[in-house]
């Protein structure tokens, strides 16, 4: 896994990427997914108090909510990158949300989905030095510097 | 715990500037259930009214340092497609004409938040 830091933010290169949305995508060999948030998303919200996924069954749009999340100064959805229905959600989030803060791309994971198209969605995604570059300028425009808590995965 | 998607909830908020303490929550609460997919709409009235002033919400922070002003709150709200709607009747209170309030607010009447409060789900007031 190859990986890059821009502003002490991680982006991990062999992962796809919603930049607008924050989201990150993981295509797994039984054809679902993992969604999670990215590390530039976690330090934006700050520590997380509450994350809940929507149940396994739930069919979503690409775009739509697939989880609402709440820090002491942010609240807000994570939004779908990919059109599919939920599979599995991280139970371990209910018990540590901080979960998402410390661990972004691996123990963190909001849920698998099960998507309809997943060519035709990971188009519309960054990934690699795409990825990279578009974080870049983001990072760059909004002046954002990442902040890690405590137990925070190493990179 | 259900869905409660498509659900409309009503916040009523009366509370300005002059009461840093009561604006954050009743804006955390809509945005929190519009990303819960419900049809939220927040509306300001009595000193409520004041915080949508042009460069008013600028200037409250409630914990100093943290750049989250108030106006912060409001961006997050209309970002989230949450409906801020002001009384008309406030504006007079607070010497403001609909030229003095910020973007992506509308203005009603007494009698169109009487229509909204019997159509809503739940309306919840601050």
């Amino acid at each position: 896994m190859s990986n890059e830091k821009i502003n002490n933010c991680v982006i991990l290169t062999n992962l796809y990427y919603s930049v607008q949305d924050n989201t990150w995508v993981r295509v797994n060999d039984d054809g679902t997914v993992t969604i999670g948030m990215t590390d530039v998303a976690q330090s934006l919200a700050g520590p997380i108090l509450h994350a809940r996924p929507k149940k396994a069954g739930v069919s979503r749009e690409k775009g739509k909510p697939i989880a609402t999340v709440e820090s002491g100064k942010w609240v807000g959805p994570v939004k779908s990158p990919m059109t599919g229905e939920i599979v599995e959600v991280n139970e371990n989030l209910e018990k540590d949300a901080q979960l998402v803060n410390k661990s972004p791309y691996q123990n963190g994971w909001i849920l698998k989905m099960k998507p309809e198209n997943l060519e035709a969605d990971l188009k519309d995604l960054l990934t690699g030095d795409a990825a990279v570059e578009a974080y870049r300028a983001k990072i760059d425009q909004d002046g954002v510097t990442c902040t890690h808590i405590e137990g925070t995965d190493e990179y | 715990m259900e869905d409660k998607e498509g659900k409309k909830i009503l916040v009523i908020q009366t509370h300005g500037v002059d009461t840093p303490t009561r604006t954050y929550s009743p804006i955390y609460y809509a945005v929190a259930a519009a990303a819960m997919e419900m049809d939220v709409m927040i509306w300001f009235t009595m000193n409520g009214t004041n915080q949508l002033r042009k460069g008013a919400a600028e200037e409250v922070c409630l914990v100093p340092g943290s750049g989250v002003t108030l106006r912060t709150m409001l961006d997050m709200a209309i970002d989230n497609e949450v409906k801020l709607r002001v009384c008309q009747q406030s504006l007079t209170l607070w010497d403001m004409t609909p030229d003095d309030l910020i973007d992506d607010v509308e203005i009603l009447g007494a009698t169109s938040i009487i229509d909204l409060a019997l159509d809503y789900d739940h309306v919840m007031y601050f």
